[in-house]
């Protein structure tokens, strides 16, 4: 054996690895700038003015004096119908997104289980009424609860008024299907039915796509697994599917129960005067009432309440995962 | 039936998906305490066996007992079988306490007794100290024993192993054969062990069955498997082999091929029907021409290729339309005939097999 020759020496050069360093971090500013300066000048701007407007006053003219600054217009969050209003919105948008949820999950399981074909087919159904202007969608909705809408038409063309008049005359050996209270519902449409109806209608996809990428993600011989080690399918459900699938529910939660809050368009359409949302109720303040820094105010209560669910949501979920 | 029911039993057990036949009319009696391999090369339906086993799949047709109970339907949960799968499938989200102590907890051991029987598993497949850990923490071979005490901990009356090793490399895969070996005897379960690698069933098993295309081929102890292998494909997948074809000429000798008799056994074969003679490697020798005794088989032929292992020489010798591998142990340094060389393949009457063609 011949020996070896000492291999040159490397020598550490701090210098040049800093300089390298450096060099990464300005290719990677560089890189998310544009981005950067878009959010910057169309987001971060717009919302340091509106939280300036919200400390302004309303003078008689029914414009804004850029003075005087001070803290009337949260002071009215405090009065009765803010308060109604605030909570009504909190509520219907809690209840649009755990629906959401609860329709979402077992069909994002059933498509993400599917073969890979059959998969993508069920993945461009649910993104198909995005082809469609949400605008248009939330009038069909209309169209469809009038009392002279088509489910009504249908049931006239029977020779009855409404449909749950034709339901109620159907033979009686089927009536028992038939709950007595169906008599006594309210028309949907004009109400928080209505609302939920149309918020959950637009934006049950939100929750079905993330939730569909966290559980395709999730190795199936861990459900096998869990059954064989003596768990049923509720506690595999409960104890591995449901806890696996948490960083689905937290993005489709979050995406589901943001714009549900702020809804202006599908609760103006489907929920009428009576049941007033924070969305529209901000726009009253802009045009209808011109008050523009109790509008401001309650804008940055929206988005502050919005930071808030999004952050308890992010830790919760960080903890069972 | 008399004595004590076999810890699994399989009567013709089928299983069919859509018109593909993955198992076809199994029939296997799995004895108490023993350490079973089903080897076959993929798509052969040995996994498809196991999940049948395991609750992962129903049978097509057929009746599956274990220890006499039929479960041929009865979901995983209700079975008394635990399995060590593939990939592990160690839970991401828990720790290897909580991974290990899942099955106790599904059936509703306190949590304090679970704790303390899912760390004296752990012991036993020597992870003490990793309870905390996550699976993502821990190396291939780590995950391997952490699945392997999560099955263990509940006492199953059968383990079920679908290719555990598979994913380790070669020098972890050989101890953990050895420690797997070792840990049956210890515990005294019954072991059922899918794999495609030959000599790791040969290593580890009580008895082996060789699968293919769905079909139980044979079942034996590793030496009656290699020694006496049933049929051509058994003999070309258990070790390697030379497989001559034959036809049965009277008694005691067949025909090769190229027209050359060798002496045989052929006990219980009519003659002219065709067969495969297997000639292993290591039980040929070479030798030179006229220093064969008469009465030994022998082909005379040339030296093609000579492969060195080391410990051994792999030499390929063409015969007449045909190419021999001749293994000899590497004994004396430097005495390797060369490339060319003319050379005679002979080997003891006893060594090759006759085959079912």
């Amino acid at each position: 054996m011949t020996d070896h020759a000492t291999p040159p020496a490397v020598e550490a050069n701090p210098q040049l690895e800093r300089a390298a360093q450096r060099a990464d971090a300005w290719r990677g500013f560089f890189l998310a700038a544009p981005a950067y300066v878009y959010l910057m000048i169309l987001f971060v701007v717009p919302l340091g003015i509106v939280t300036m407007y919200s400390f302004a006053t309303r003078n008689r003219q029914g414009g804004t004096d850029l003075s005087g600054w001070n803290l009337d217009s949260y002071a009215r969050l405090d009065e009765p119908i803010v308060r109604t209003i605030l909570f009504r919105s909190l509520w219907l948008a809690i209840v649009t997104t755990v629906i959401c949820l609860v329709l979402a999950f077992p069909f994002s399981y059933f498509i993400a289980t599917r073969r890979p074909a059959v998969r993508n087919v069920m993945l461009v159904f649910v993104m198909i009424p995005f082809w469609t202007n949400f605008l248009v969608r939330n009038y069909a909705w209309r169209v469809i609860l009038e009392n002279d809408g088509i489910w009504n038409d249908a049931a006239r063309a029977t020779g009855t008024e409404t449909v749950v008049d034709w339901l109620l005359g159907l033979p009686h050996w089927i009536q028992w299907a038939i709950p007595d209270w169906i008599e006594h519902l309210p028309s949907p449409l004009f109400s928080e039915v209505g609302i939920v109806l149309g918020l959950v209608y637009g934006f049950l996809p939100f929750m079905i796509l993330p939730l569909y990428a966290a559980i395709e993600r999730i190795d199936l011989s861990l459900i096998e697994a869990s059954r064989d080690l003596y768990a049923s399918g509720r506690q595999t459900l409960r104890r591995v599917l449901i806890p696996l699938s948490m960083p689905g529910i937290i993005a489709g939660s979050i995406l589901v129960f943001v714009p549900s809050l702020g809804a202006y368009v599908t609760p103006q359409i489907l929920g009428g005067d009576k049941e007033t949302l924070l969305g529209s109720y901000i726009v009253v303040q802009f045009l209808t009432a011109r008050n523009w820094p109790f509008g401001a105010a309650l804008s940055v209560v929206l988005v502050a309440v919005m930071l808030l669910a999004t952050r308890i949501y992010f830790r919760n979920g960080g903890r069972t995962l | 039936m008399t004595g004590p029911s076999p810890a699994v039993s399989l009567d013709r057990i089928t299983k069919r998906f859509g018109d593909v036949t993955a198992v076809d009319e199994l029939r296997l009696d799995i004895a108490d305490g023993e350490f079973f391999a089903l080897l076959g090369p993929s798509g052969c339906g040995k996994t498809t066996t196991l999940r049948m086993i395991a609750g992962l799949e129903f049978p097509t047709e057929g009746s599956l007992r274990i220890f006499g109970d039929e479960v041929g339907t009865l979901p995983p949960e209700k079975r008394p079988v635990n399995t060590v799968f593939q990939s592990y499938a160690l839970f991401p989200h828990m720790t290897v306490l909580q991974n290990v102590a899942f099955g106790l907890r599904m059936r509703k051991v306190a949590k304090a007794e679970a704790a303390e029987r899912a760390a004296e598993a752990i012991q036993l497949v020597k992870m003490a100290g990793m309870e905390q850990r996550r699976p993502t923490q821990l190396s291939g071979g780590q995950q391997q024993r952490v699945a392997l005490a999560r099955a263990l901990v509940n006492s199953p009356k059968v383990l079920l192993l679908d290719e555990p090793l598979g994913a380790l490399d070669l020098k972890l895969r050989q101890e953990m054969q050895r420690e797997l070996k070792t840990l049956q005897r210890e515990v005294g379960i019954t072991f059922v062990f899918v794999t495609h690698d030959q000599e790791e069933a040969l290593t580890m098993s009580d008895r082996i069955g060789v699968m293919h295309n769905g079909e139980l081929l044979q079942v034996g102890t590793p030496e009656e498997i290699y020694e006496r292998p049933s049929n051509r494909f058994v003999a070309d997948f258990i070790g390697q082999t030379n497989l001559l074809d034959a036809t049965v000429e009277g008694d005691g000798t067949v025909c090769l091929a190229n027209g050359t008799r060798v002496a045989a056994d052929t006990r219980g074969l009519t003659p002219a029907t065709a067969v495969a003679l297997s000639l292993r490697p290591e039980r040929a020798r070479l030798a030179t021409q006229g220093s064969v005794p008469s009465g030994q088989p022998s082909l005379s032929g040339r030296i093609e290729q000579s492969t060195y292992l080391g410990n051994a020489i792999v030499f390929s010798v063409a015969v007449a339309g045909m190419t021999l591998d001749v293994r000899a142990e590497n004994l004396v340094a430097g005495s390797v005939p060369p490339v060319g060389d003319e050379v005679v393949v002979t080997w003891d009457p006893g060594a090759a097999v006759v085959v079912e063609a």
